[in-house]
């Protein structure tokens, strides 16, 4: 009887350590210890919804860059957001990076097209004389023109392949901090897109 | 005669002698508390160290490692010396030493000299706490003197990172060191009271009785597991979650008041020496597996795994001391033993763990940043608040390059009309959400080897044969 006891006396301790360890750690799991870890990126191959707040332009632009960066990722086979972190970087970006961005965004703008969500030429013309930093003569002339025979002449889908095609990428991505330089490098080659495709209907 | 026989024999009336004795027992026991105490006091403040003297965490953790490898070197063969010396006279010229290099510690210029400084702090410390066993066995006597400076060890190594934290938060890291001196000036003269008299005889004139392993290779294993809990969890608190030292001080102090709780449950449990140590470093590795394992950055998460460390200390360190010291002569020998297995395991843990979550830091950051620029482009804000957002971003963590980035100056540069207000707050609470989730997914694998370290050590007390004890 008195053996038991001290045996008891003996376990006591070491069974309350067990059961304490036991509990802060059964608590600990069950509330997601183990799991609090960074956000793992999603697969860049996979389709996700765009949510902007931005509206028009602005909005498409977004759209067409998020789908496109997903697009260019999935084609090198790593995230969006490495594949963003790797072209943001100041300095060279590779041939590799350039072509697949430039792919990518041309893909969008299939993905955008299927989807319904390009707005018509006039729109975007309109909304890019307004916003860009053409001289109020060259605006007045661009406006004159009626919207049907803008949406006559141009596609939207069109447009943003020519601009696309024509921006130089790795200069772009220099001005990311520079915004008054990016715009004027891409009314440049949207100006460029529009009077090639003007050009291309006269012959 | 033993050394507390022939330290009464004095002219000095009976009473006077006792309060006398006492005020400088006490003065003492403070001093080998403040000693042990700097093994970790600094742990808290290694953060601004890092900032103000311009250095990396590898290099701070040297502030810590250099005085646990000295103290631990210099115990032991400063033990020898007390063989044939005055005990009073060595202990006095100890403490001076660490006063004075205390205050080299307070007015250093660069990480070098305060490695320096901390190196002749752990020389001078070495001699002031063994002697000072010495010297509070003389005046007590071998069992009370033996209890009352390992009570003032443990004391000062559970404190010592709260204190530090808040002295940091409240004035600066120098601080630290300031208040260190006038508390071991004082127990100079208290050390040189205690002189021998003519006729007392010296330890060398006593038996030596065999070391025990077993009590010191577990205190080394445990030394090195609760440096993870007191190194590592200060740095994830402080660089990782980015609290105050005050906050992280008053956080840390769930490990003392925790470690207060176990003299009572003992007496009421009536534990034997065993249980009391294999259940200390149970929990102990049960802690450091729940700080491994956090649900989330909110510190209250952190106060059930603290206290399970806090429990095992108080189980496991004056225990073990008692065992590996109490009743072995010389004191000095086997004291200097103690110390030098218990700071050797701090230098040991320091040793594994700092390359393991330095690298497992670096590892975190590029998880990180994708989780970043994940929640930045998905972000509901206008698109030029994006990029501009993500180029303060890019600078911040340029210029915190190795350390997890302070996130506040990239949003306060950012302007954004009042409706999205909200939106920015958010997503700062969100980016910095997944900061501390790297930060903390970063120390797991550290906390993991301090469990393991703590399971050896529990292993290490088991006895394999019954028979073979004695």
């Amino acid at each position: 009887m008195t053996r038991l006891s001290g045996r008891l006396r003996a376990a006591a301790l070491p069974a309350l350590a067990v059961a304490l360890v036991g509990g802060v750690l059964g608590l600990q799991l069950a509330n997601g210890g183990g799991h609090y870890v960074p956000l793992r990126p999603t697969d860049s191959c996979v389709s996700r919804p765009v949510n902007s707040v931005a509206t028009g332009i602005d909005a498409l632009t977004e759209e067409l860059v998020l789908v496109g960066l997903d697009d260019a990722a999935c084609q090198l086979g790593m995230s969006r957001e490495a594949f963003t972190l790797q072209i943001a970087q100041p300095g060279a970006r590779t041939d590799a990076q350039i072509n697949a961005l430039r792919t990518g965004l041309i893909t969008a703008v299939g993905t955008l097209k299927a989807d319904g969500k390009l707005p018509k030429a006039s729109q975007l013309v309109r909304e890019a004389v307004d916003q860009s930093d053409l001289s109020s003569f060259r605006k007045a002339a661009i406006r004159a023109i009626p919207d049907v025979l803008i949406d006559k002449t141009l596609t939207t889908d069109d447009v943003l392949r020519r601009t696309i095609n024509d921006l130089d990428l790795r200069m772009l991505l220099g001005n990311l901090s520079d915004r008054h330089a990016m715009t004027v490098q891409v009314d440049a080659a949207v100006t460029k897109a529009v009077m090639e495709r003007l050009a291309d209907d006269l012959h | 005669m033993r050394p507390a026989d022939l330290a009464t024999e004095t002219d000095i009336p009976a009473r006077s002698r006792g309060s006398m004795s006492r005020v400088g027992a006490a003065l003492l026991a403070v001093t080998v508390g403040c000693v042990l105490a700097d093994s970790a006091v600094v742990t808290l403040a290694l953060p601004e160290i890092l900032v103000r003297l311009h250095t990396t965490v590898g290099q701070v953790a040297w502030v810590l490692i250099a005085f646990n490898l000295v103290l631990a070197l210099v115990a032991r063969p400063a033990a020898g010396f007390y063989r044939r010396r005055d005990p009073a006279v060595l202990s006095a010229l100890g403490i001076a030493v660490f006063a004075g290099a205390s205050a080299a510690c307070a007015v250093a210029g660069s990480l070098d000299v305060l490695i320096a400084a901390r190196s002749v702090q752990a020389v001078g410390g070495a001699f002031a706490i063994v002697g000072s066993l010495q010297l509070l066995v003389n005046q007590l006597s071998e069992h009370r003197g033996t209890a009352w400076w390992i009570a003032a060890g443990v004391f000062g190594t559970a404190i010592g990172p709260t204190a530090g934290g808040l002295l940091t938060d409240w004035f600066s890291w120098r601080s630290i060191f300031i208040v260190q001196v006038p508390i071991a000036v004082l127990a100079v003269p208290s050390a040189l009271a205690m002189r021998r008299k003519k006729g007392q005889a010296l330890a060398d004139d006593e038996p030596r009785d065999r070391v025990r392993i077993r009590p010191n290779i577990a205190l080394a294993l445990l030394s090195a597991a609760l440096t993870a809990a007191l190194f590592l969890f200060v740095l994830l608190l402080v660089d990782g979650w980015r609290r105050s030292p005050a906050v992280a001080a008053v956080t840390v102090a769930v490990v003392p008041l925790a470690a207060l709780f176990t003299r009572p449950l003992v007496r009421t449990l009536r534990a034997g020496p065993l249980a009391q140590t294999t259940s200390g470093c149970l929990l102990i590795a049960g802690g450091l597996t729940g700080l491994a394992l956090l649900p989330s950055a909110a510190l209250a998460w952190t106060i059930g795994p603290q206290a399970l460390v806090g429990l095992g200390l108080g189980l496991t360190l004056d225990p073990l001391s008692l065992q590996a010291m109490d009743g072995r002569r010389p004191p000095t020998l086997h004291g200097g033993w103690t110390i030098a297995a218990r700071h050797a395991g701090v230098v040991l843990g320091l040793a594994i763990l700092t390359p393991v979550f330095t690298a497992d830091l670096r590892a975190a950051q590029s998880p990180a940043e994708d989780a970043i620029t994940a929640l930045v482009l998905d972000a509901p804000l206008a698109p030029q608040d994006k990029t501009t957002l993500a180029g303060g971003l890019a600078d911040q963590l340029k210029a915190d390059r190795g350390r997890v980035p302070d996130l506040d100056p990239a949003f306060a540069r950012l302007n954004v009309p009042p409706v999205e207000e909200a939106t920015k707050a958010q997503l700062e609470r969100d980016l910095n959400n997944q900061l501390q989730r790297a930060a903390t997914h970063a120390f797991r694998n550290a906390f993991l080897i301090g469990a393991a370290l703590a399971l050896t050590a529990m292993l290490s007390l088991i006895p394999l044969r019954r028979r073979g004890e004695r």
